[in-house]
């Protein structure tokens, strides 16, 4: 019993010391997932104006979720777990050109904002009645260097390893101040609904 | 419990109630991307020509490009009675291109002017930057036949001409595109029995005023020959959208393919000869 006392106070003195104490907790069980950067990446917007409808796509998403160990299941979520995705804006295609420019350069203002970014972590867990689970994630949302809290809901089922997540949610323009463009014949709607597809899995394990 | 332990469970405690997740600003200390950010295209003009001269800019890939041109030729110094010149006569232009390769734009392009039919390709052959100035070159040329060229005499015997270009273009403060187009011209004036080669330059510039609107001007430094005096001159403002450009200029030239305007012009630009005119393209994807 000393000796596990002595153990636990060292350990204790240390994680006290470190401000690096996630990757401490990291080490103690909690399984880390990266995206899979050989699987499928979808990152899709779309824009349903009162007249014009368009979407931008881009593969180029990017992240890591930390959950405590155990399957995906109603128990996981909480303080205990840890998110972050982010999205390459330049990538973003909306099969135009001169669209796309105006895009990077007039609202998204890539050059200064080249992410999208979602930091957080998992608030609930719920099962499917068609398999898998509805993962609600919270966390901050950054865009054109705006945050907003935001929940997002995914469905996530079993892919090998890890997991496959589809998620599909909307931002409002005006939320991250993004310009809607006034100008005649270019329409773009302030709600804006974002679906993605992407798949995640152990770390160092994906191809 | 020892002094020692008490603090060891204190430093869990701590460890315990401190923040586990990173600001969504900024991105987790620990993370570390897999890939390079991509990079944004150069964009010198936005457009793929001036009011006359070509940019640099070309077309994505299976894009398309219908444009819409005209100049009406009397003057806006002619005052209400001809509604400043928009009564008309006009001279039209009607384009279309096609990108087969994103850096390639083939078109075919007819100006009601001598009925005359243009077949032209522009190649962009570099971009980058200059000393932190965004640059884009290309290279630009078509043959083109006036195939109703019957307003002068002799005009029947020699009606095709062509033009080679080079298409140099830099972005300056990101608002202020600047171009230089040295022109090889063959056969600038077809009433001619003879067809010449001759060499003009191009300059042109733009001034974007804020994400849509923009100004420009451009000027064509050609030789003097018989009825094409003076160096055409444009000067106008672009509206531009998801998919438009839209230019409105004053110029003292109605000609508007290349192989015409590059000749010279027939009014000297001074107000009492400016003529309206308009330019509009529509990207098109099918």
């Amino acid at each position: 019993m000393g000796k596990t006392r002595a153990t636990i106070g060292r350990l204790g003195l240390a994680m006290a010391a470190l401000p690096a104490a996630v990757g401490a907790w990291k080490q103690l069980g909690a399984q880390e997932y990266q995206v899979d950067l050989g699987a499928l990446r979808e990152v899709r917007f779309i824009s349903r104006a009162s007249i014009e409808e368009f979407e931008g796509v881009t593969d180029r998403i990017d992240g890591y979720i930390l959950l405590d160990g155990a399957p995906l299941g109603p128990e996981s979520g909480g303080s205990d777990t840890e998110l972050y995705f982010e999205v390459d804006l330049a990538s973003l295609d909306t099969g135009i050109g001169l669209r796309n420019r105006h895009m990077r350069d007039n609202y998204l203002e890539v050059e200064d904002h080249p992410y999208a970014a979602f930091s957080g972590g998992v608030a609930g867990v719920a099962p499917l009645s068609a398999g898998g689970f509805r993962v609600t994630a919270t966390g901050g949302m950054s865009i054109h260097g705006v945050e907003r809290e935001m929940q997002i809901p995914c469905d996530v089922t079993l892919r090998g390893e890890g997991y496959r997540a589809r998620c599909s949610f909307q931002v409002l323009l005006t939320d991250f101040d993004i310009e809607i463009p006034r100008v005649m014949f270019l329409k773009l709607a302030n709600e804006i609904r974002l679906e993605l597809d992407f798949s995640v899995v152990p770390a160092g394990g994906d191809s | 419990m020892s002094v020692s332990s008490r603090c060891s469970w204190a430093g869990v405690l701590l460890t315990l109630a401190m923040p586990l997740r990173a600001d969504a600003q900024d991105r987790p200390a620990g993370w570390q991307r897999r890939a390079e950010a991509t990079p944004i295209p150069v964009t010198v003009f936005h457009s793929t020509q001036s009011a006359n001269l070509p940019t640099a800019e070309t077309l994505r890939k299976g894009e398309w490009l219908f444009e819409i041109s005209h100049r009406f030729l009397p003057p806006v110094s002619d005052g209400a009675d001809a509604l400043w010149g928009l009564d008309g006569p006009i001279y039209n232009r009607l384009g279309l291109a096609y990108a087969p390769a994103d850096r390639v734009l083939v078109g075919v392009s007819r100006s009601n002017l001598d009925d005359n039919v243009e077949l032209g390709a522009k190649v962009r052959v570099w971009e980058g930057a200059a000393a932190s100035v965004p640059v884009m070159i290309a290279l630009n040329g078509a043959v083109a036949w006036n195939t109703e060229a019957d307003t002068l005499a002799g005009a029947e015997d020699n009606e095709l001409q062509a033009y080679g270009q080079i298409v140099l273009n830099a972005l300056l403060a990101d608002r202020v595109a600047l171009g230089v187009v040295p022109t090889l011209l063959h056969n600038p004036r077809i009433q001619e029995a003879v067809s010449e080669s001759v060499f003009a330059l191009g300059l042109n510039g733009q001034i974007y005023l804020s994400d849509h609107v923009s100004v420009l001007g451009e000027w064509v430094l050609t030789e003097e020959r018989e009825n094409l005096v003076y160096d055409p001159v444009a000067v106008g403002v672009e509206l531009e959208t998801g998919g438009h450009f839209f230019k409105i200029v004053v110029t003292n030239s109605a000609r508007m393919n290349p192989s015409q305007f590059l000749g010279g012009a027939p009014f000297e630009f001074t107000p009492d000869e400016w003529r309206l005119g308009f330019n509009v393209t529509r990207l098109l994807t099918f």
